[in-house]
């Protein structure tokens, strides 16, 4: 891991040298532990503030949306799938991006870690490929990283950047090994009475912070349709309906384009498993139209084309 | 209970479903009087939008056909 | 405007020549007033006699009053004078006034320029033939029957049953060719052209109707699913749907006592006797002219064949033996919906080709009423709430209804009418709009399909912008519908007017754009079809522009010899060549292919690059004529031995009357040679027909010669029927295999053999031959750059997406595109004839006019909510939408009304809510789903 940073260091100290690129988005070290932030680079010597960890976990394809000049990024899997969505929705110019890919080893949950040391104060999180090393107040104790990754890096079915300019690091394994079906399944097994049920029991706690849609590369739009007025689709107040509204809709808004990068579930301070949804209409897209999102810059995502022999699902 | 009756929005394409209910008319075929319809330029113009916002606005079932 | 539909009406004489016709026309009495008459069926739902219902094929039962269906033009009553005993219950019941007991017979006398005769066909009638028991048995219908059983307005209601019990049937049968193909019971020996694909349709239909494990099985000879998309359908039916086909001729049906099912008795392929029960059978009777439709040849002095179609020429395939007399559809020849409407269009080509020097001498135009501007208004609404009768009136609470719209917002007048559709409302209604000052309307009545132009003319007279309109449909999805609930019914009218009228409160009024036409056109492609659409276009007075890649015109034409009616191809095309040529008006362009294009229907602005020069030209439209090639086989030897040919290679040989001919003794014609096949499963639709034609010419040019015809099914369809059966009384041997197990061709000791199972024999058969010609395939040229030129697309074989493959066979979907030939599907020369003016007569619709004015209803984008992510430009079938190319709002979408339709595709797939489709915007809807 830290052979990896290093890397990453050195290529963008090289890029902004060379003024190849202007900045280099990446991350660095959050101020507390298990949250690294995003970091744009702009100096050669900013570069040595990247770092490469489990915790990275923020998709930087957000902040390539519409931003001016030449910038490289930091793409794992799905984060360069998400670039790839972004060019062909006209969001990101292919020439102004220079794609650091990098193979991610699975991402790393702070809640499940947190979980496993309640009432105590963690200050120190590092790791290697097999282990954590978490360290406290009064305590140190090493636990085996495969089983604290996010529950999205679980299912990874693209692990390697599919789309880069230089990879970084040696290509590693191409999925998480989890199924990715699964994460629809709990649905998929209900009749539609308790599917509401655990709809609603899913999104009871929500305050509509809107914290999971501003850390999506997918909702770029200046104006969101909870925001809009005339008329208005969304109420302001925190009544079920809207709740379920704007949770509704945004899955559709992201149905065929959604990478699994897990940004939103990790950015929910309610612990909303949101991916469900996602999971749900993603799996339909595959089983449908035999597609998957963000994997090359030709194919048509399906829901942007009428096709007459489209599949004539029902039910 | 009983005597409970709900209340249906109908989206329906004017090239063919609005033309089928206006047949099922000229037909004289009879059905329960608790649809109300909105026609729409094709069920391409479905947002689901509408069907949520029905929902909210007390309506019992959407039905969309085109 | 400019259609004068004369019903009910027979021509009784004609005089004159082309360009001065007299017409003598009787119009038999209706007693109903068609102008008076609303269609409102109140006369019929009191007519105490009861007649058969001819349009549902006699199964039900009619009205002495009647109408033939609920979409019939015009739109009115008439009165069976056979069946009606004059009780007047009708008259006392027509509040609309319509009953005229005295209505005679009237003569009128036209005088026209041309005539176009679409007289149609009708079905074989099967009664005479006993042994398939149709009208004995009740469950054998005929396949026009079967339609009507079939259909939602049928005497089922759409719910498949046998007319015996009413039951549901779980065996059905179709027999082929009842009717066709049959000299011996019937005269009729040509193919009908739509049996096969309607009865493969019926099939799929009942399987639809019945779901599930309903048995189909098609009992055929050739199954001719010959035409664009059709072999895909019938494999789709086969492998898919299921539905079993028996190639035998069924030769007796019997009922079983009791039953009523049907006993079919015949021989199978392997030639053992076989029988089969059935509940129910399906005759695919044929078309064939009616003696009335000879009788009208006969006035008309018209030539016919011998098997009694309009006679025609290849080359001349809508002209009737009479100039200034052309015709089209299935008085032509048996065909179906596509090619009758390219027939229809090419018909009015040439009508117009020949009166283009009259042209707009007696076209009559509009008044246009200065209109009021009322943006920014408070929205002051007048209801006009109708009573149709007692059509609503009788079910539904009209005053109640209309009291109620008056207490709404915005309500500044409500009012009822007997009839608001009449004539003397509509001049009242545009009398309260200016009296009252309303800026909205609404109207309570039937439904908007039928009547929303009426009341929107009606605001354009009165200086309202006409998409200030809304109208709630309470008589066909309410009275009609609820009559046994007038409290839910009358509740249901209310709900409607008040969706309506916030609604209608919401509307802005639309403005029309204005497109200016480019009076010229682009013909892409010097075949056959091109070089005739050229020629038509620039006849009818547009400068045309007409590119061939090639360095010479004639297209595939070139390579042909004869046409299966025995005409010359190469003289004819030598004439049409030198017509082009001599054109003024019309240039062409030849090495020359198209570069760049810009713009849109009435604006293409195309560069043109002959090598040495570009050259720009502007043009309103453009007809795609690219043609099609010929598949170089990779089988069956081809290339290894020189005694192997393609079918065009074997024309070049007739052509040059090639020596090499005299020598051949055997010759073998293998069909299907790369169609019909997985990777491209179209059939190519003339090969059949061409190999037949150069079997007979072999055999007439050396009688004593062995020629075998080697294919899957034979598809000559329609009078090329003729060319079957004299090829096999000539003594050409036809055999067929099966794509399993197909011909083996092996060059040994210097002879060339082919060996084929024999179907009947069961056994390999080896010909020693001295001639092999393979029908090939015809292969789409596919050239995505000019389909990305002109927003055109393919379809899954690669051949050009034509708008409706019923409806709009020479068009695109993208307007101001038109299509015909081969680049369109496979065919023969007298359709891309065809097509190629029909192509020219789509577009002559459009060039007609100096501006055109679309619809208001279009999509509009505010570029302040886009967020360029390019959905609407990809998802738009009609490429109205693209981005902004600069200036403050670079990069967003923008929507061209012109192209735009209103379907409201990019609207709800606009995640920013940034495209607003206009006249149903969201806010509208959202309004009225608000008020449900």
């Amino acid at each position: 891991m830290n052979d990896i940073t290093q890397q990453i260091r050195t290529t963008a100290r090289r890029l902004l040298e060379e003024k190849t690129v202007d900045c280099v988005i990446g991350y660095r070290k959050g101020t507390v532990p298990m949250q690294e932030e995003p970091y744009f680079a702009y100096s050669p010597e900013e570069a040595d503030t990247l770092v490469w960890t489990g915790f990275c976990v923020n998709n930087l394809a957000n902040f390539l949306i519409k931003r001016p000049g030449r910038n490289a990024i930091l793409a794992q899997g799905c984060v360069s799938r998400n670039i790839v969505g972004l060019i062909k929705e006209n969001q990101v110019q292919r020439e102004n991006v220079y794609i650091l890919g990098v193979h991610s080893p699975g991402m790393l949950d702070a809640e499940k870690i947190k979980a496993q040391f309640p009432d105590r104060v963690i200050t120190k999180v590092t790791e290697d490929e097999q282990e954590i090393l978490v360290q406290g107040w009064g305590f140190e104790e090493r636990l085996e990283r495969k089983k604290f990754k996010r529950n999205n890096c679980f299912t990874c079915t693209h692990r390697n950047a599919v789309l880069y300019d230089e990879f970084i690091g040696e290509q590693g394994p191409g999925t998480g090994g989890g199924n990715i079906d699964k994460v629809a399944a709990p649905w998929e097994a209900m009749d539609s009475d308790s599917r509401w049920a655990a709809f609603e029991d899913a999104f009871k706690d929500c305050i509509r912070c809107y914290a999971c849609r501003n850390v999506c590369p997918l909702c770029y739009c200046d104006v969101c349709f909870v925001d809009e007025n005339n008329p208005q689709w969304v109420g302001k107040s925190q009544l079920d309906a809207d709740i379920y509204t704007f949770h509704i809709l945004r899955a559709f808004h992201c149905a065929g384009r959604c990478t699994d990068c897990g940004a939103c579930e990790s950015a929910c301070p309610v612990g909303i498993k949101m991916r469900t949804l996602t999971g749900k209409l993603e799996k339909d897209i595959r089983e449908f139209y035999d597609y998957q999102p963000g994997l090359d810059l030709e194919t048509p995502p399906p829901l942007t084309l009428y096709r007459p022999n489209d599949p004539d699902v029902a039910g | 209970m009983s005597d409970w009756e709900p209340k249906i929005a109908a989206f329906l394409c004017n090239w063919c479903s609005y033309g089928a209910a206006d047949l099922a008319g000229v037909s004289r075929m009879q059905y329960p009087a608790n649809i109300r319809i909105i026609r729409i330029p094709c069920t391409g113009a479905m947002s689901p939008n509408f069907i949520l916002q029905s929902l909210r606005h007390g309506v019992d079932g959407v039905w969309v056909s085109g | 405007m400019n259609i004068d539909i004369l019903a009910n009406s027979e021509i009784e004489s004609v005089q004159g020549e082309q360009g001065y016709f007299e017409v003598k026309v009787r119009t038999k009495a209706r007693y109903i007033d068609p102008q008076a008459c609303t269609g409102c069926g109140e006369c019929a739902a009191h007519c105490p006699i009861s007649a058969v219902d001819v349009y549902n094929q006699s199964m039900g039962e009619r009205r002495a009053i009647y109408i033939d269906y609920a979409q019939a033009v015009p739109l009115s009553f008439a009165i069976d004078q056979e069946a009606c005993i004059g009780c007047g219950l009708c008259e006392k019941m027509c509040l609309a006034g319509a009953i005229k007991y005295d209505d005679a017979p009237q003569q009128n006398t036209l005088q026209v320029g041309s005539i176009t005769l679409a007289v149609g066909t009708r079905t074989f009638d099967p009664s005479g033939l006993d042994f398939l028991g149709y009208g004995r048995f009740p469950n054998v219908v005929t396949s026009a029957e079967f339609e009507r059983i079939l259909s939602a307005s049928g005497p089922y209601f759409g719910h498949l049953m046998r007319p015996l019990d009413r039951e549901e049937p779980r065996k059905i049968a179709w027999l082929q060719c009842v009717g066709s193909r049959d000299t011996n019971n019937c005269g009729n020996a040509y193919c009908s052209s739509v049996c096969c694909m309607y009865a493969v349709k019926e099939a799929v239909i009942a399987k639809e109707h019945a779901g599930g494990d309903l048995d189909c099985a098609v009992f055929y000879m050739d199954m001719r699913t010959y035409g664009k998309d059709f072999e895909r359908y019938y494999d789709q039916a086969r492998e898919e749907e299921g539905v079993r086909f028996i190639r035998s001729r069924v030769h007796t049906i019997t009922e079983v006592e009791e039953s009523g099912d049907l006993e079919l008795s015949f021989v199978d392929d392997a030639g053992r006797m076989q029988s089969e029960v059935f509940n129910m059978v399906v005759l695919s009777v044929g078309l064939e002219t009616s003696p009335q439709t000879l009788e009208l040849a006969e006035k008309f002095g018209l030539e016919v064949t011998d098997n009694r179609f309009c006679r025609t020429s290849t080359f001349a395939p809508i002209a009737t033996s009479r100039e200034g007399i052309t015709v089209c559809g299935a008085f032509q020849g048996p065909k179906d919906i596509p090619s009758s409407v390219v027939d229809a269009g090419a018909a009015a080509s040439a009508v117009g080709e020949a009166l283009a020097s009259a042209r707009f001498s007696e076209t009559r135009t509009k008044e246009v009423v200065p209109e009021k501007n009322v943006q920014g208004e408070r929205p002051s609404i007048g209801v006009f709430v109708c009573k149709c009768g007692s059509n609503i009136a009788g079910v539904i609470d009209v005053a109640g209804v209309r009291d109620y719209a008056a207490k709404l917002p915005f309500v500044d007048y409500v009012t009822d009418n007997l009839y608001t559709c009449s004539q003397n409302t509509q001049e009242d209604m545009a009398e309260i709009i200016h009296e009252k000052n309303l800026n909205r309307v609404i109207v309570a009545s039937c439904s908007p399909k039928t009547h929303e132009p009426l009341f929107q003319e009606t605001l354009t007279n009165a200086g309202i912008n006409k998409y200030l309109f809304s109208m709630v449909n309470i008589r066909n999805q309410d009275s009609w519908v609820h009559r046994n609930n007038p409290d839910l019914a009358t509740e249901k009218a209310k709900d409607l007017v008040r969706m309506a009228v916030s609604n209608v409160a919401l509307k802005e009024p639309l403005e029309e754009p204005e497109l200016g036409i480019h009076q010229s056109a682009l013909v892409i492609g010097g075949g056959i079809s091109g070089m005739t659409s050229a020629l038509s276009l620039a006849r009818q007075g547009h400068d045309t522009h007409l590119v061939e890649q090639s360095s010479a015109l004639g297209g595939q034409a070139r390579f042909l010899y004869k046409t299966w009616k025995g005409e010359d191809i190469q003289s004819h095309l030598q004439e049409l060549i030198a017509a082009v040529q001599a054109e003024p008006g019309l240039q062409v362009h030849l090495q020359t292919s198209v570069t760049q294009v810009d713009g849109f229907v009435g604006n293409f602005t195309s560069t043109l690059d002959n090598g040495e020069k570009e050259q720009t030209v502007t043009h309103g439209v453009t007809v795609m004529a690219t043609g099609a090639g010929e598949l170089e086989p990779a089988e069956y030897g081809y290339g290894q031995d020189a005694r192997i040919k393609t079918a065009l290679e074997l024309d070049r040989l007739f052509q040059t009357d090639d020596p090499e001919l005299k020598s051949v003794n055997t010759a073998v014609f293998i069909q299907c040679v790369g169609s019909r096949e997985p990777e491209r499963p179209y059939c190519s639709r003339v090969c059949c027909t061409h190999s037949i034609q150069n079997a007979l010419e072999l055999k007439t040019r050396n009688p004593a010669m062995n020629v075998y015809v080697l294919h899957r099914d034979i598809r000559t369809y329609g009078e090329k029927e003729n060319l079957y059966n004299q090829a096999r009384q000539a003594g050409v041997l036809f055999i067929r295999y099966n794509p399993e197990d197909k011909p083996v061709v092996q060059p040994k000791d210097g002879n060339l053999t082919v060996t084929v199972t024999d179907p009947i024999l069961g056994r390999p058969l080896e010909i020693q031959t001295d001639l092999l010609t393979l029908a090939t395939a015809i292969v789409p040229k596919r050239d995505e750059q000019l389909a990305n030129f002109f927003k055109i697309s393919h379809n899954d074989d690669g051949f050009f997406a034509e708008r409706h493959a019923k409806m709009g066979p020479a068009e695109f979907a993208t307007d101001g595109m038109f299509l015909c030939g081969l680049a369109h599907y496979p065919k023969s020369i007298d359709e891309s004839i065809a097509q190629g003016k029909a192509a020219a007569g789509k577009a002559i619709t459009l060039l007609a006019q100096e501006v055109i004015h679309s619809s208001g209803e279009v999509a509009r984008v505010d570029p302040m909510y886009c967020s360029s992510c390019g959905v609407c430009v990809s998802i738009c079938p009609y490429s109205a939408p693209s981005f902004i190319e600069e200036g403050r709002f670079a990069g967003k979408a923008q929507i061209n009304p012109s192209l735009c339709k209103g379907c409201g595709l990019c609207a709800a797939s606009c995640r920013s809510g940034a495209i607003s489709l206009r006249g149903s915007d969201n806010r509208q809807i959202y309004a009225m789903i608000e008020a449900i």
